[in-house]
């Protein structure tokens, strides 16, 4: 675990060595990446941190983020529970189910800011395009695949349908379910940044917007880093999380 | 160096040789009219663009061929989507002549402290404030949000120029209310614009030609006024180059120009032709639209248009770069609000007489409108001065 850990900090550091080095030294005739190395970008956070553009623009991102998961996650499992337990349902709206889910939610996103306009409620929809198939299509497996025996066994001990829903395939389900979440969690911050580029006027994805209006380019390192920087804590949160949820099955 | 220089230098060398041979015979064939050099000697130049009409000298001089006759090897010139774009194109090497919002030029040379020079002016006026059907006053513009091309343009100077004159606050954060007198500012690009004042989520914008024209012809809004007709024959986009190209290759420069010029002579004398040109896979609005953005400031604007004494048009093209306008420029941006992120102490800083000879490569235009036939064929006064008048 020790010399796991050691490792760790040796490659990230690299990193951040290897960033400095391509654009300090290798890009370093660019106008446009020598001003985006490590110690510009690292500047430029401090000094969004100091105006508290960098706190309202990840709390905006974050905001965005969670009420289309929360959509998502009520579409997704609901959809999925039909999906698992109809399968001509699922058969018969496979064709537009797959296509919807191959769109991308970019595509769409001209018609959510001419129907919902500038603000919050255009990204929050195309994060919910996003993130509400892979949660519907994991929660539909784990529907699947919950064993009919169980089923059989509980009913025969006198379960109601309401606690065989509880006790047997919530549980069962709960592993596929938070799986789709978190395929969709990863989606949705892939999906949130050049979503805030279109009719929004805050967000990390303005952030970076915003960097390139101005010319700012260690502006933009810094969105680039903080966008990857909440992205992996958020991965990491949502992974404990899910530990305890299993636990708690 | 970047790749694209250095392939232009080794073109370049070898195009110095044949040209060595071909320039006594071009110009035994022509006389000496004009600059006579053979096509491709100064070697290929590459050309980017928005999609809007300020581009127009540098893409009708394509059309026309006027690069070719002055000596340069163009590809057709590359359309980009949006200001950021275009500049990080234009300072990575990619393309080495653009058309710039002439702060935004001011911006990279003061700002960023990149080497680069304006050559020409591209055209005056030729941009508008244009807003929704139910608004029919700047007043009612309280509460609104208005759409920028970018903060460095004269787009955000001239609207706060309005807005000032009519005791209201432009403001980049938060939400605009009547109550407060407060216009929302926001960053759209140009092509953007129309699609988002039809959406509802602007209530108008201010940008150049042919998106008025185009919101116009939809019948989604409506010009409100027109920049020419607040600040009078002011420059808008400037033709812009690397500073190597100007002090290492000043032939270049002064072919480029002369191409641009004689553009723009080309499009004053017929207007209609050039509309057809840029309409021809050049910009995407379609010549309805275009040919009324380069032609229409007639009777139907009587009661927008506040000072027809100017006798302005539309948009006018000259090359020639006013040093009395970027002096007044540099002083608008002193007094123009900028969004709390926006990096302006160069703009506090600067000297506005000091800044015109940093930036412009000043005599090229003067040359190229000799050779086509002097001053008055631009409408240019003959000493070559002028006073800014500005009327809100």
């Amino acid at each position: 675990m020790k010399f796991e850990k050691l490792s760790k900090t040796i490659t990230t550091i690299s990193a951040v060595v290897i960033w400095w080095v391509l654009t300090e030294v290798v890009a370093g005739d660019s106008p446009i990446i020598s001003e985006m190395g490590p110690v510009d970008a690292f500047r430029k956070v401090a000094e969004y941190w100091g105006t508290g553009y960098l706190a309202q623009s990840v709390l905006v991102s974050l905001y965005r983020l969670l009420v289309g998961l929360a959509i998502s996650f009520v579409i997704g499992v609901g959809l999925g529970i039909l999906f698992g337990t109809k399968p001509l349902v699922e058969r018969s709206t496979s064709v537009i189910v797959q296509y919807l889910r191959m769109t991308s939610p970019l595509a769409w996103a001209p018609i959510a800011v001419i129907l919902l306009g500038i603000g919050s409620m255009p990204v929050i929809a195309l994060i919910v395009l996003a993130a509400t198939w892979p949660i519907a299509l994991s929660t539909a497996n784990g529907v699947r695949n919950v064993s009919k025996e169980w089923i059989k066994v509980s009913q025969t001990l006198g379960a109601t349908k309401q606690e065989t829903l509880r006790h047997v395939v919530a549980p069962a389900i709960s592993s596929h379910v938070l799986t789709g979440v978190r395929l969709a969690l990863g989606v949705s911050w892939i999906v949130i940044v050049p979503a805030e580029m279109l009719g929004v006027d805050s967000g990390l994805g303005f952030m970076v917007l915003n960097a390139r209006d101005q010319l700012s380019y260690d502006g933009l390192a810094a969105a680039m880093f903080i966008i990857g920087l909440v992205g992996y804590f958020l991965d990491l949160g949502a992974q404990n999380l899910f530990k305890k949820v299993s636990k708690a099955f | 160096m970047t790749s694209i220089n250095r392939r232009t230098l080794i073109k370049l060398a070898g195009a110095a040789a044949i040209g060595a041979v071909a320039y006594p015979l071009v110009r035994n064939e022509f006389g000496s009219t004009a600059t006579p050099v053979a096509p491709g000697s100064l070697g290929s130049l590459n050309v980017g663009y928005l999609p809007i009409t300020d581009s127009a000298p540098l893409l009708v001089a394509h059309a026309n061929g006027d690069y070719t006759k002055n000596g340069f090897n163009v590809e057709t010139p590359v359309q980009f989507p949006a200001w950021p774009a275009l500049t990080e194109a234009f300072l990575a090497g990619q393309v080495d002549v653009v058309h710039l919002l002439m702060p935004l030029a001011l911006n990279l040379k003061f700002g960023k402290n990149q080497d680069i020079k304006i050559v020409s002016w591209n055209h005056t006026n030729g941009s508008a404030l244009t807003v929704s059907n139910e608004i029919n006053s700047i007043a009612d513009l309280a509460g609104k949000t208005i759409a920028i091309p970018l903060e460095f343009s004269l787009h955000n100077v001239v609207l706060q120029q309005v807005l000032r004159a009519n005791n209201l606050v432009a403001i980049f954060d938060g939400e605009p209310s009547v109550a407060e007198s407060t216009v929302k500012l926001v960053n759209l690009p140009p092509a953007e614009m129309p699609a988002a004042l039809a959406g509802k989520s602007i209530s108008g914008f201010i940008v150049a030609e042919p998106f008025n024209a185009l919101v116009e012809t939809k019948g989604i809004g409506k010009i409100l006024r027109f920049t020419g007709d607040v600040w009078k024959e002011h420059a808008c986009c400037v033709t812009v180059v690397r500073g190597e190209l100007v002090n290492d290759s000043p032939e270049i420069a002064q072919g480029l120009v002369n191409s641009v010029a004689s553009a723009q002579l080309s499009i004053s004398n017929d207007r209609n032709a050039a509309a057809k040109s840029l309409a021809n896979g050049y910009l995407p609005q379609g010549e309805e639209a275009i040919s009324r953005a380069l032609t229409e400031y007639g009777s139907e604007y009587d009661a927008i248009i506040k000072n027809p004494d100017w006798n302005s048009e539309r948009i006018s093209f000259q090359p020639y770069a006013f040093p009395s306008y970027t002096e007044e420029l540099v002083n608008q941006l002193k007094v123009t609000k900028f969004s709390q992120g926006a990096d302006i102490n160069w703009i506090k800083s600067l000297d506005p007489k000091s800044a015109h000879s940093q930036v412009v490569a000043e005599g090229l235009a003067l040359t190229a409108i000799e050779s086509l036939g002097g001053l008055g064929k631009f409408n240019l006064p003959s000493d070559l001065t002028r006073t800014e008048v500005i009327s809100a």
